[in-house]
C-alpha cells in the first residue's frame, strides 16, 4: 500500500482526506466509521458566530424579557434553563470526538466580525482542537465598504484569532477576492497557518411563483475542482502556508490532482454525504493506487508537482490559457458528445 | 461591605431555602403567589443541592393541590420529611388531609403566601381568608409580616412541629410580604441544625408506616369512641404554644432575634392597643414608634402564634394599662358576631376576666382591612388609634375603604405620614417587558451587598398580559424598614416608558423637589414641549429636577431592542444619590456578567456597553416656570360610553379604584360586559396598515388577530356615506353572495398590541416590491390620529345579518366577534380560538371558563372583552374554580336544560291559547342554521305578545322563560392544566354523561398563567418548571381517551397554521348533540421564541406530528365509516425540525446534544405509534346491524 501520509498544519496524518466542516461529525458512529475508512484528519461543524449572537439575542428577548413581566408568573423558563447559548455545546461535542477519534480534530468557526466570539476559539482549542479552521464566509453587501476595507476587516479578524489560540489557524478563503495571492500572503502576516481553498456558497435561489428565497443546498460536483487546482498551484511554495482543497473532491483521482496542484490535505464533503464511508474507502483506495501507478514513493512526493513553480506549461496556469481557450471554443453541435 | 449573612431576597425564597433545607419531600402544586417557593425547591433539587441530611429532596409537582396534599399525607405517614407551599383556593383544597394529618399529629409545617379565596371575585392578592378557612383544621397557624420573620418563623416552624406533634401552617402574606425584597440576615445551616431536636426526628421516622413494625392508622371509628379518641390529642395542642415559646427562645439565643407568641410594641403603659397579624403590623409598628415618641400612649400586639391561642400569653403581651382593644381582621367573616381574630382576642379577654387575671375588661372593637392586598398605610393605622380614643368608637369597622352603605368605613387623615427622613424612597414606572422590574431588584441586591443600607422592594404588576404596567417601589435606609404600603413622598421617580406619561399621573407620588427622570424618545430638544401638560404642571408644582434620557434608542444602539432596564439603572444610580456612582457601575456590571453571563458574551458586552453609554446620554432638563403643552382634551371613555363605564370604569382606568365608594359596586359580582373597547391603551409602537389595492380579501388577518385589534368587514358600501377621509374600503370581489358590497380591514389602533401576526400571515404580495403586504407594519404615532378617525366610523358600519354571510371559511372570518381586545399577550395562541368561537356562536354562546390565562384576559377589572351585538345578545360568562370548570360546564347545560322543560311544559299548557303554527315553530326540532334560529327567535317574539294578552299566571312565567326555547350553547372553556390535570376527572366525567356540552381546550402545553410548570400536556423533549431537564414521558393523549367513550366528538386543531379546519371542527362540535372535546394548539410565549412566527411553527408542529389533527364524530359510525378522519400528514417534516425552533426544547439541546437527540428519537417514536394507532382508528371497520347504530344521522360535516 502506498504511503498516503502528509504534514497539514503541522499535524501529521496518515491519509490527506480530511472530513470537511459539516454535519459529518456530529454522529459520533458515523464519524467512527469514516476514520476506519481512511480519514486522516476530521473538521467539525462550523460555528457560526452570527448564529450565536443571533440566538443569544432571541432568547434574550424572547425568554429574559418575559422574567417578572406580570404578577402570576415570574419566568416560564426554569431557571436552571439559564445556560450559556453560546458554543459550550460545540465545545463538549469537540471533546467527545476528540475522545471517540485517533485522528486529529479540527474546530471550525465562521465570524466576519472581529468580537467577543474570537473568545470561542480559545475555548475550542482549550478543549483539544488540534488546529481552528477560520472561515471566511462574508457577503458583502455594505455600499460603503470597499473591498480594501472589507479584505483589512477580514484580516484583523484573522489576527485576533490567530493571536487568542497556540494551535495553528487555517482560513477557509471564498474564491471572490481580487487579488488572491497578495491576500492570501498578508493572511500569512496576520499569523495564519494555512489556507482551505475554496468555500461554496449557499446562494438562495428565487421562487418565481411565490416571489421568496429558496434556501436549497446544493452538493458540490467535481466540476467546481478546476477553480481551486488552480488557486492551489498558484500559491504552492510560494507562501509558507500549508494548503487544503475543499469543494468537488469526490474521486481518489481529484485528490491527486489536488495535492499535484499543491495542496496538502483534501476536505471531503458532499461525496462522503451521498456515499458514506464506502465512498472514502474507494477514494482512498484510488488515490493509493495512482501514487503507486505513478511511481511516487509516496504522497509526499507528489505534492506541488503541478504548481505553478513546477509545471511544464505555466502558461496554463496564467491569463494566456484563458484567451487560448475562449479562441478555441466553438458552439455544440448536436452530435456533440461531452467527454 | 456588609455581613455576609445577608442576602437581598423576597420572602418566598427566604422561606423556601429553610423549608427545602429540612424536607425530604416537598410535593406542590403552582399557584400565585406561592409558585415560586416551590420552583426555587425544584431548582434547588435539579442542581442536586442537599438538605441538612445530605440529601436531595425530592421536590413533585402534583396534578392539584389536593394531589399534593394527600402526597404529602404519604410521604409523612411513612416517616419522611417533607414539605409543601400554596395559598389560597390551593390550600382549602388541601383542607381535608390537613384535618387527617393533624388528627394523625403528624409533624410538617407548610408555607402559605396567604392570598383571598375567590366569593363574588376571584384575586390573586393577599389577605387571610384562605388560612382562616383552615383554622379549624388543628394546624397551628404561625405568621410573618416580613422577609426576615417570614424566614424566621418558618424555621421556627419546621422545629416546633418536631417537638410538639402539632403540623404548622406558618403564613405570611402575599404579594406584600411573598414577593418584598427586603435585605434579610440569613439563616445557616448550623444554626438550623441547631434548632432542630435529633430526638424528635427519630420519634417521627420511628412512627412511620413499616411492614416491620406495622401499625393501622385512618381506622374507622363509631360513636362509642371517635370523641374520646379526639381528645386524646388535647396534650399536645395545649403544650404546643410552650414549645413554640421555647423554640423562639432558643432561636433568640442562636441569632439574637428575638420572637414571642405575642410579641407587644409601644408604650410601656399603652392604654390603646391594637392587636393584629402580618405585614400589617409592620406598619402598624411603624406608627406606634412615632405616635410613642410624641407621648401617645398606644401600643401594638402581634400576634406570631395564631393557633393554638394561648389566652395566657396574650393577657401577659397585653399592657396592663390598655383601656381599649382594637382587633384588625385581614379577612372577612359575613354573618359572624366578628372576624376570627377579634373572636379569639375577645374570648381570651373576657376569660382573663372571669379568672381575674384582669381586673376590667378593656374596651374591644375590631375592624377588617387590607383585603384583596388592599393598602393598608400609617394614615389608616392612626385612624384606627383615633377610634380607639373616641368617646363612642364603632364596635365593628373596615379602614381603607369608603363605605357609603353601611357606613363602617373609619375616616381617614391622608395627610399623616410616618416616613422617616433618612431613609431614600425612589418609584419607577414601567412595562412588565421592558425589564424595569428585573433591573430594580438587581440594584436593591447592589445596594443591599455593597452597602451597610438596609432595602426594601415591593413590586405591583399587572395582571393583564400585554402592555401591563409596573410600578416598583424602593427604599433603602439605615435602619430596619418596616414600611409594608406604598411609598407616597418619593425622592426620585423614574418614568420607563413614555407612553405612561399620558396614562398614568406619574408624578403623584413624586415628593417636592424630586428628581424625575423620563426615558422620552427624541432629542433632548423640545423634550419640555413634548411632555404631556399635566407632566409639566406637576414638575413645576413640586418643584423637581427634570432628566430625560432618550433610552429606547441607546438600547437599539447596543441590538439590545426594548429592553432598557440597565440603561434606566445606570441613570438611577447616577441620580439617586444612594451609593458612589463610579462603585454602582461596577457593581451594576458584575451583576449583568451574573446574571446574563449565562447567556453568553454577546448579551453581556451589549448590556455593558448600554451601561457606560447611559450616562453621556442622560441630560437635566430646566424646568421652565409655566407649563407650554395644550391642555389633554382626551377622555379617558367617550361621553357615550355607558353609565357605569363612567361612573366606576372611568375611575378605575384613571387609577382612582381605591377611591370608589362601596355603593359603586354590584354587591354580587356581576359586571356588564363589553366594556373593553373602552380601555384605550394604545400600547404598540408600530401598527397594522392596509393597503386596499393589493388586498385579496381573505381575511386570514382578522381570523389570526389575538386582540381582535384587526377586523374585517363587508358592508353595503350606503354606509360610506359621511365617512371621514381616513376610511377606505374596496368593492367585494372574491365572494360572489357579496356582490355589490364593500370590503375593508380596518385596524383598531389603540387595542392592537402591535405583534405583527396579521402581516405574517397576509398572503398578498406587490408583485413589484414583495416586501410590500396588503397590511404592513407602520410606527404608530404617524398612524394613529388617522386609524382613530377611521376606526370610530368603523364602529358605526352595522354588521350584515349572521343571515347573509354565507357558511364557507372565507366570509365566516367576517362574522362579527363577540370578544374584542382582551388583555391577553401580545401573540396570544389562545385568544383566536375564543373569539372564533363568539364569531360562529356568540348569540347563543354560555361559557364556562376555567381558572388560568383565559379567565383573566377573559374578565380582568376593570374591564371585560366579552361583549354584544346591535341585538344585545352575546357570550355569558362565569368563571367558577380552576378544578371544577367541567363540572359547571356540565351544570349550566343541566340549569338552561331546566329552563328549557319548564318553558316547553308552560307551552304544552297554553299551546290551546295560542296559533297552532306558533306552538309547531317554538317546538320544531333543534334549528341548525342561522335562518331557522332567526325564524325561531321571532316566535318567541311573537310568542311573548300573545302572552300579553292571556290571563293566569303561567303566561309572565312562560314570558320570563321564553328564550330558553332557542338554542343555548354551552362550551366549557380553560386551558391544559385544568383539562390535562387539576380537572380531568370532571372532564371525564362530563364527557361521560352524554350531555350536550362542548369542551374547548386552549392547549399550551404548560401552565402558562403560573409561569410555564409542566402540566400532562406538556410534550416529551419540552423543557417546563418541574421538567427543567427536558419531559421524559409522552404527552397524555386526551383526546385519545375521550375517544374511548365512542359517543364523544372529539377533535384536534391549530388556528394559526389550519383556520379552516378549525372552523369546520368548532361548527361540527356544536352540532354534535352529545359532549365534545376540541383540544386547541395554543402557541404561547412559555415556547420561547417570537410568536409572530407562530403561523409557521404551528405548521411545522403539524408537518412534524408533533400536533396532530383530527376530528373523530360518532355520528359517522351511523353510516358505517370510521368515525376518525386524520387531517394532516404527520410525517412530513423531521421532528427535529420543529423542535429546535422553540426554546423549551432548544435548551436541552444547548445544555446536552445526546440527550436531545435521545428524546427528538422518543418522540418521534411517540408519534410514529401514535399515528399508527390512529390510521388504525381511521380504517376501523365496526359491525352493523341491530343495535349498532347510536341513531343519528351522519353528518356531512
Amino acid at each position: 500500500m502506498a504511503d498516503l501520509s502528509t504534514t497539514w498544519l503541522g499535524l501529521d496524518l496518515a491519509s490527506p482526506f480530511v472530513v470537511g466542516a459539516s454535519p459529518l461529525a456530529d454522529d459520533l458512529d458515523a464519524l467512527g466509521e469514516l476514520v476506519a475508512a481512511g480519514a486522516g484528519a476530521v473538521v467539525l461543524r462550523s460555528v457560526f458566530e452570527e448564529q450565536i449572537v443571533a440566538e443569544e439575542v432571541a432568547i434574550h428577548r424572547f425568554v429574559d424579557s418575559h422574567v417578572d413581566h406580570d404578577a402570576e408568573a415570574r419566568s416560564f423558563l426554569p431557571e436552571s434553563a439559564t445556560f450559556p447559548v453560546g458554543a459550550e455545546s460545540a465545545v463538549a461535542h469537540l471533546e467527545r470526538v476528540r475522545d471517540a477519534v485517533e485522528v486529529p480534530v479540527v474546530a471550525s468557526l465562521n465570524g466576519v466580525t472581529p468580537g467577543g466570539w474570537t473568545d470561542i476559539a480559545r475555548d475550542l482549542a482549550a478543549a483539544g482542537a488540534a488546529a481552528v479552521e477560520l472561515n471566511l464566509y462574508d457577503l458583502a453587501t455594505d455600499l460603503d465598504e470597499t473591498s480594501a476595507d472589507l479584505e483589512d476587516r477580514q484580516l484583523r479578524v484573522v489576527a485576533a484569532v490567530a493571536s487568542a489560540v497556540e494551535v495553528p489557524v487555517t482560513v477557509k478563503l471564498s474564491p471572490f477576492y481580487s487579488a488572491l495571492p497578495a491576500f492570501v500572503r498578508r493572511l500569512e502576516h496576520a499569523g495564519a497557518s494555512g489556507v482551505v481553498v475554496f468555500n461554496r456558497f449557499y446562494q438562495p435561489d428565487i421562487d418565481p411563483d411565490e416571489l421568496t428565497l429558496d434556501r436549497q443546498l446544493s452538493l458540490s460536483t467535481p466540476a467546481e475542482l478546476p477553480l481551486r487546482l488552480h488557486t492551489l498551484a498558484l500559491l504552492h511554495g510560494r507562501v509558507d502556508l500549508s494548503l487544503a482543497a475543499t469543494g468537488g473532491i469526490h474521486h481518489g483521482r481529484d485528490a491527486a490532482k489536488a495535492i499535484l496542484c499543491g495542496a496538502d490535505a483534501v476536505q471531503v464533503v458532499s461525496a462522503l454525504l451521498q456515499g458514506g464511508s464506502a465512498q472514502l474507502v474507494s477514494m482512498h483506495a484510488e488515490l493509493a493506487r495512482w501514487v503507486d501507478d505513478l511511481g511516487y514513493p509516496g504522497l509526499r512526493d507528489a505534492c506541488g508537482a503541478m504548481a505553478l513553480r513546477n509545471v511544464a506549461d505555466p502558461h496554463a496556469f496564467e491569463r494566456i490559457n484563458y484567451a487560448r481557450l475562449l479562441d478555441g471554443w466553438r458552439p455544440p453541435r448536436s452530435e456533440h458528445r461531452h467527454g | 461591605m456588609t455581613d455576609p449573612n445577608t442576602n437581598t431576597i423576597d420572602a418566598n425564597e427566604a422561606v423556601a431555602s429553610v423549608a427545602y433545607r429540612l424536607s425530604e419531600v416537598v410535593a406542590i402544586y403552582p399557584i400565585t403567589p406561592a409558585s415560586s417557593m416551590g420552583e426555587h425547591a425544584e431548582e434547588w433539587s435539579t442542581a442536586g443541592r442537599t438538605n441538612r441530611w445530605g440529601t436531595v429532596a425530592d421536590v413533585v409537582e402534583m396534578q392539584s393541590e389536593g394531589g399534593a396534599a394527600g402526597a404529602l399525607h404519604g410521604a409523612l405517614q411513612a416517616g419522611a420529611l417533607a414539605t409543601t407551599f400554596t395559598a389560597s383556593q390551593g390550600l382549602l383544597l388541601m383542607v381535608p388531609n390537613l384535618f387527617k394529618i393533624a388528627g394523625e399529629l403528624t409533624p410538617l409545617c407548610m408555607h402559605v403566601a396567604a392570598r383571598s379565596v375567590a366569593t363574588h371575585a376571584l384575586s390573586i392578592f393577599g389577605d387571610h381568608s384562605d388560612v382562616m378557612a383552615a383554622r379549624g383544621t388543628g394546624f397551628a397557624l404561625l405568621a410573618s409580616g416580613s422577609p426576615q420573620e417570614a424566614q424566621d418563623l418558618a424555621a421556627i416552624g419546621h422545629a416546633a412541629t418536631l417537638r410538639s406533634r402539632v403540623p404548622f401552617l406558618h403564613f405570611f402574606d402575599g404579594f406584600r410580604t411573598s414577593h418584598e425584597i427586603q435585605k434579610i440576615v440569613t439563616l445557616d445551616d448550623a444554626t438550623l441544625d441547631a434548632l432542630l431536636d435529633g430526638d424528635a426526628i427519630a420519634a417521627h421516622r420511628a412512627r412511620g408506616l413499616s411492614p416491620d413494625h406495622p401499625v393501622v392508622r385512618g381506622t374507622a371509628q363509631n360513636p362509642d369512641t371517635f370523641f374520646q379518641a379526639c381528645e386524646a390529642a388535647n396534650p399536645f395542642h395545649d403544650s404546643c404554644p410552650a414549645v413554640v415559646a421555647d423554640t423562639m427562645d432558643r432561636f433568640a439565643a442562636l441569632t439574637r432575634r428575638r420572637y414571642r407568641l405575642f410579641d407587644y410594641v409601644g408604650h410601656p403603659e399603652a392604654e390603646r392597643v391594637v392587636v393584629m397579624m402580618g405585614s400589617g403590623a409592620e406598619c402598624a409598628h411603624e406608627v406606634v414608634d412615632h405616635l410613642v415618641a410624641r407621648d401617645e400612649k398606644v401600643g401594638l400586639v402581634k400576634v406570631r402564634l395564631y393557633r393554638p391561642f394561648s389566652m395566657e400569653a396574650f393577657i401577659e403581651a397585653l399592657p396592663a394599662t390598655a383601656r381599649s382593644v382594637a382587633v384588625l381582621d385581614r379577612t372577612k367573616e359575613p354573618g359572624a358576631t366578628g372576624e376570627p381574630l377579634l373572636l379569639d382576642v375577645t374570648a381570651a379577654l373576657v376569660d382573663a376576666v372571669a379568672r381575674s387575671a384582669l381586673p376590667a375588661l378593656p374596651r374591644i372593637i375590631g375592624g377588617r382591612y387590607g383585603l384583596s392586598s388592599k393598602e393598608f398605610d400609617p394614615p389608616m393605622v392612626k385612624a384606627v388609634f383615633d377610634e380607639l380614643g373616641d368617646e363612642s368608637p364603632r364596635r365593628r369597622f373596615t379602614v381603607g375603604i369608603n363605605d357609603d352603605v353601611t357606613h363602617l368605613s373609619l375616616t381617614v387623615d391622608e395627610t399623616f405620614t410616618t416616613e422617616s427622613d433618612d431613609v431614600r424612597r425612589a418609584v419607577f414606572y414601567g412595562l412588565g417587558s421592558d425589564g424595569t422590574v428585573s433591573s430594580n431588584k438587581a440594584s436593591i441586591k447592589i445596594i443591599g451587598d455593597t452597602t451597610p443600607l438596609q432595602g426594601q422592594g415591593y413590586f405591583e404588576l399587572d395582571s393583564k398580559k400585554a402592555g401591563a404596567m409596573t410600578v416598583s417601589h424602593l427604599r433603602f435606609g439605615p435602619a430596619t424598614i418596616r414600611s409594608t404600603y406604598r411609598i407616597a413622598q418619593a425622592g426620585f421617580v423614574a418614568v420607563h416608558d413614555p407612553g405612561l406619561l399620558e396614562r398614568v399621573d406619574v408624578l403623584q407620588r413624586a415628593a417636592h423637589g424630586a428628581t424625575v427622570v423620563l426615558n422620552l424618545p427624541g432629542a433632548t430638544e423640545g423634550a419640555w414641549d413634548r411632555l404631556p401638560r399635566r407632566v409639566q404642571g406637576g414638575l413645576i408644582d413640586k418643584g423637581c429636577r427634570l432628566f430625560v434620557i432618550d433610552a429606547f434608542a441607546v438600547a437599539e444602539r447596543f441590538g439590545l431592542g426594548r429592553r432598557i432596564n440597565t440603561v434606566m439603572q445606570t441613570c438611577f444610580f447616577a441620580l439617586a444619590d444612594v451609593m458612589p456612582v463610579e462603585a454602582a457601575i461596577e457593581a451594576m456590571k458584575a451583576s449583568v456578567q451574573a446574571t446574563w453571563g449565562r447567556r453568553g458574551p454577546e448579551i453581556v458586552r451589549r448590556n455593558i456597553e448600554a451601561i457606560d453609554a447611559a450616562l453621556a446620554e442622560l441630560h437635566e432638563i430646566v424646568v421652565p416656570t409655566t407649563p407650554t403643552a395644550p391642555e389633554s382634551t382626551r377622555l379617558t371613555v367617550p361621553d357615550d360610553a355607558p353609565d357605569f363605564v363612567q361612573r366606576v370604569t372611568r375611575l378605575i382606568l384613571d387609577g382612582h379604584g381605591d377611591r370608589l365608594p362601596v355603593s359603586a359596586f354590584p354587591p354580587d359580582g356581576t359586571w356588564p360586559t363589553g366594556t373593553s373597547r373602552y380601555e384605550k391603551r394604545a400600547i404598540a409602537l408600530e401598527i397594522p396598515i392596509w393597503e386596499p389595492d393589493l388586498c385579496v380579501q381573505c381575511n386570514r388577518c382578522s381570523m389570526i388577530c389575538p386582540h381582535t385589534a384587526i377586523v374585517t368587514k363587508a358592508f353595503d358600501p350606503a354606509h360610506t356615506a359621511g365617512a371621514p377621509a381616513t376610511f377606505r374600503s374596496e368593492p367585494e370581489g372574491f365572494t360572489p353572495e357579496f356582490e355589490g358590497l364593500s370590503h375593508t380591514v380596518q385596524v383598531a389602533p389603540d387595542d392592537c398590541t402591535g405583534c405583527g401576526l396579521c402581516v405574517e400571515v397576509c398572503p398578498a404580495k406587490d408583485r413589484t416590491q414583495p416586501r410590500r403586504k396588503a397590511i404592513n407594519m407602520r410606527p404608530a404615532a404617524e398612524h394613529r390620529d388617522r386609524e382613530r378617525e377611521a376606526f370610530e366610523f368603523f364602529r358605526t358600519i352595522p354588521d350584515l345579518p349572521r343571515t347573509a354571510i354565507p357558511d364557507h371559511p372565507r366570509a365566516l372570518a367576517l362574522l362579527p366577534a363577540r370578544f374584542e381586545f382582551s388583555g391577553a399577550c401580545a401573540g396570544c395562541g389562545e385568544t383566536p380560538y375564543i373569539r372564533t368561537l363568539t364569531q360562529l356562536f356568540g348569540d347563543r354562546l354560555v361559557i364556562a371558563n376555567a381558572t388560568g390565562c383565559s379567565s383573566i384576559y377573559g374578565a380582568n377589572l376593570p374591564t371585560t372583552p366579552y361583549t354584544t351585538g346591535a341585538d344585545g345578545r352575546g357570550p355569558a360568562w362565569n368563571n367558577s374554580l380552576f378544578e371544577d370548570n367541567a363540572e359547571f360546564g356540565l351544570g349550566i347545560r343541566l340549569g338552561l336544560d331546566a329552563n328549557e322543560r319548564q318553558a316547553r311544559a308552560l307551552l304544552a299548557g297554553l299551546a290551546p291559547s295560542l296559533p297552532a303554527d306558533l306552538v309547531t315553530e317554538l317546538n320544531a326540532p333543534q334549528p341548525t342554521d342561522d335562518t331557522a334560529r332567526q325564524r325561531q327567535r321571532d316566535a318567541v317574539i311573537e310568542l311573548r305578545r300573545h302572552l300579553d294578552t292571556l290571563n293566569g299566571p303561567e303566561a309572565p312565567t312562560l314570558a320570563a322563560l321564553a328564550d330558553s326555547l332557542t338554542p343555548r350553547s354551552v362550551w366549557a372553556v380553560g386551558g391544559d392544566g385544568w383539562a390535562y390535570d387539576i380537572g380531568y376527572g370532571g372532564l371525564d366525567h362530563i364527557l361521560a354523561s352524554n350531555h350536550d356540552v362542548n369542551v374547548l381546550v386552549l392547549d399550551t402545553e404548560v401552565y402558562s398563567n403560573t409561569g410555564g410548570q409542566q402540566s400532562k400536556a406538556t410534550p416529551l423533549g419540552a423543557i417546563a418548571k418541574f421538567a427543567s431537564d427536558g419531559k421524559e414521558t409522552r404527552k397524555k393523549d386526551l383526546g385519545l381517551l375521550a375517544m374511548s367513550y365512542g359517543h364523544v366528538y372529539v377533535a384536534s386543531v391549530a388556528v394559526q397554521a389550519r383556520s379552516r379546519h378549525t372552523l369546520k371542527v368548532l361548527q361540527e362540535a356544536e352540532s354534535h348533540p352529545g359532549p365534545s372535546l376540541v383540544i386547541a394548539h395554543s402557541p404561547c410565549i412559555a415556547h420561547g421564541y417570537d410568536l409572530v412566527h407562530s403561523p409557521a411553527q404551528q405548521g411545522r408542529a403539524i408537518k412534524s406530528g408533533a400536533w396532530p389533527l383530527y376530528r373523530y364524530d360518532p355520528r359517522r359510525t351511523a353510516t358505517g365509516e370510521p368515525p376518525l378522519v386524520i387531517d394532516a400528514d404527520p410525517t412530513s417534516l423531521p421532528m427535529r425540525d420543529y423542535m429546535e425552533q422553540e426554546a423549551r426544547f432548544r435548551m436541552v439541546e444547548l445544555r446536552d446534544p445526546d440527550r436531545f437527540t435521545r428524546l427528538v428519537r422518543a418522540a418521534e417514536d411517540a408519534v410514529r405509534e401514535r399515528h399508527a394507532l390512529y390510521e388504525q382508528l381511521a380504517r376501523v371497520s365496526y359491525p352493523t346491524g341491530p343495535g349498532s347504530s347510536n341513531g343519528e344521522e351522519a353528518h356531512d360535516g
